[in-house]
């Protein structure tokens, strides 16, 4: 996150592992955005000699590797004893492979395709779950989120927003500076439980709620509409 | 019928038929032959008799005959062919009437013809005929008996590895990598046959794997193309010097490639219905899976004003928690999408049925038609394939679904 803004998050160190050549410049330039350093590999050998030289905060790891699976990082990162945390990027939605995966070290698993802003938001999650257990909190100027205490400070006052409220400022805070499309908003919130186009409309509605309490706790307006497309959160 | 009930049917079939027909066959031959050493008996007689009369130049006494009864008649017949014939014979001794069998000649003593008849009892062959088929009667009873326990006993004890083969195939899952437990067999044939099953089952789940892995890699090979679609939107986004007509379009890109990445994932969860590749049956409790869903669809329902009347009792089924969610999703999401603004959805959960209407069209939808694939009103923009899931799920937990229209409510109904 926003060096010295949120004491927690310091510029972080990725190992993004993914064949798919367009893909991977993309995720790069995203977690860039933040002063984050980005490496990439396109292959299995690769991974496991960078992982060798080099220790990371974070590692992107696709299964589907034109070398071999993407299970043997994982092993290599256990044998080895390593801290990375790894978030696994698979087209494999198979309920087999997400169990084997985080049986065998990784933090999380996401399922292609996702959106910029998601890979954003479980990558801090993933970083923060494993670095900082016992202090949970971010800070992004007025606005203090207790992660575990799932509930948000303005300025030191106690905020009450509905779980979807607080969930989307969330999200809004590990994606900041950035637009954020209203799908990948609609899939953070409600996942695949329902078509996603039913919920434009809701979008609008949660967001225009969160804003007026924001802005009641005399909180800046950093929620900016973009026209149709999305939102940006901004300071 | 059973195998050996036909093999039981049709070796005692042929074996009463043989043991009748050579009991018949028996039975005349035996009669035929006995005739025939009687007769040549009587014809020993006969010479002797004439024998006698040469010696001793009188007629013989009924004595000297033995048993044998003979009766002489004068007679002026001169030429008489000697004939033998059934008779009834009365036992000298113990003044019986027998069955007996009799010669008629025609012998010349002191110048006068006389018509001798000898007759003898037959009694003897009559006694070796019911022995005979006394011994042929309990020869067909043992056999009887005989052919009945190696059936019953020798037959099942030879079959018991068909049997085997048999449940080892009911059980077989193609998705369980477990191979079958066959037992080595002495007789060729079961050999044989476990052999072939063995080499069957392997290429069967070997084309199985095969074909899961091919979904698998097909889906892998599109959601990558996917990915990079969403991602490259989501960073052009970013870019400040775009317009509103820019947006529309990008927009217009977004939701094309999410109703691709739905059919995408739709398609294969069809696949792996219909290959019963969902594992992970649970008992769970219907009626609050319901009350769950209800609440998560709380705000769609509040937005289009839709009022929902429930009456649910108590329902445990066992099945998947993942299937079943996701065939409540599509019965709920199609019955709150289609429903008009203000409407009405009525869910009534009985231990027998589960049956949700709603308000909606006027008109009644094709019930033959609206569970296949791809099927789907002008307006909607679901992929088609909801309530293709949600009857291949039903299918998969037998369970039927049926459409109805009635009281201008769509309904749908799945009994348990």
């Amino acid at each position: 996150m926003v060096g010295g803004i949120d004491p927690n998050l310091k510029q972080l160190k990725f190992l993004i592992i993914e064949d798919e050549a367009g893909l991977r410049q993309n995720i790069a330039d995203y977690l860039n955005g933040d002063g984050n350093i980005c490496e990439c590999c396109g292959s299995l050998k690769c991974a496991i000699g960078k992982l060798s030289d080099y220790v990371y905060d974070c590692v992107l790891l696709d299964i589907g590797l034109p070398d071999g699976e993407g299970f043997a990082v994982l092993d290599f990162l256990r044998n080895n004893m390593r801290n990375e945390s790894v978030l696994i990027i698979s087209a494999k939605g198979s309920l087999d492979d997400k169990i084997k995966a985080l049986n065998i070290g990784a933090d999380d698993y996401l399922t292609k395709p996702f959106h910029l802003a998601e890979l954003k938001a479980r990558v801090e999650a993933v970083y923060r779950r494993k670095t900082f257990s016992s202090n949970n909190i971010i800070i992004f100027n007025e606005i203090s989120v207790d992660l575990h205490g799932r509930s948000v400070d303005i300025n030191g006052v106690s905020l009450t927003l509905t779980r979807k409220e607080f969930d989307m400022l969330l999200y809004f805070i590990a994606n900041k500076g950035k637009v954020i499309s209203k799908n990948a908003i609609a899939e953070h919130l409600w996942g695949d439980e329902m078509d996603v186009h039913d919920h434009y409309d809701f979008i609008y509605t949660h967001i225009k709620n969160l804003r007026k309490k924001l802005m009641d706790a005399n909180c800046n307006d950093y929620i900016k509409s973009l026209y149709g497309i999305g939102y940006k959160f901004t300071a | 019928m059973k195998l050996s009930d036909h093999y039981n049917k049709a070796s005692i079939i042929t074996t009463i038929s043989v043991l009748l027909a050579g009991g018949v066959i028996y039975f005349f031959a035996i009669i035929y032959i006995s005739r025939l050493q009687l007769d040549r008996d009587l014809t020993e007689e006969i010479d002797e008799l004439k024998e006698y009369i040469g010696g001793n130049n009188r007629l013989p006494t009924q004595v000297d005959f033995d048993e044998d009864v003979t009766t002489f008649t004068k007679t002026d017949q001169t030429t008489f062919k000697r004939r033998y014939f059934d008779t009834a014979y009365i036992n000298p001794k113990e003044k019986k009437n027998e069955e007996g069998r009799a010669v008629e000649d025609l012998i010349f003593f002191n110048g006068q013809h006389y018509k001798v008849i000898i007759s003898e009892s037959r009694e003897g062959t009559e006694y070796l005929v019911q022995i005979i088929a006394l011994i042929t009667l309990a020869l067909m009873i043992g056999l009887l008996v005989a052919l009945f326990l190696i059936n019953r006993y020798l037959l099942r004890d030879l079959w018991k590895p068909f049997y085997n083969i048999l449940s080892e195939l009911k059980a077989f899952n193609i998705s369980e990598p477990t191979d079958f437990n066959l037992q080595d067999n002495k007789v060729d044939e079961f050999a044989e046959l476990n052999q072939a099953v063995q080499i069957m089952s392997e290429r069967i789940k070997d084309d199985f794997l095969h074909l899961k892995h091919l979904t698998e890699n097909a889906s892998h090979e599109m959601m990558t193309p996917l990915a990079v679609i969403t991602t490259k939107l989501d960073t052009l986004i970013q870019d400040e010097s775009l317009n509103p007509a820019h947006y529309d379009l990008i927009n217009d890109i977004y939701t094309a490639s999410g109703k691709l990445l739905r059919l995408n994932q739709t398609m294969l969860l069809l696949v792996k219905i219909e290959n019963n590749l969902i594992e992970g049956n649970e008992v769970l409790r219907l009626d609050n899976l319901i009350r769950e869903k209800l609440v998560q669809f709380q705000e769609l329902l509040n937005t289009k004003h839709i009022t929902v009347t429930e009456k649910l009792e108590g329902k445990e089924i066992l099945a998947s928690k993942y299937l079943v969610d996701i065939l409540l999703n599509n019965l709920f999401s199609n019955a709150i999408r289609h429903n008009t603004p203000n409407g009405r959805q009525y869910i009534t959960l009985t231990p027998g049925k589960l049956i949700i209407k709603n308000t909606g069209s006027q008109n009644a939808l094709h019930a033959e038609t609206i569970f296949d694939r791809f099927q789907k009103g002008s307006q909607s923009d679901g992929t088609g394939l909801g309530l293709t899931i949600v009857k291949n799920i039903c299918n998969l937990y037998n369970w039927k679904v049926n459409y109805y229209f009635d009281q201008s409510l769509h309904t749908f109904e799945i009994v348990f």
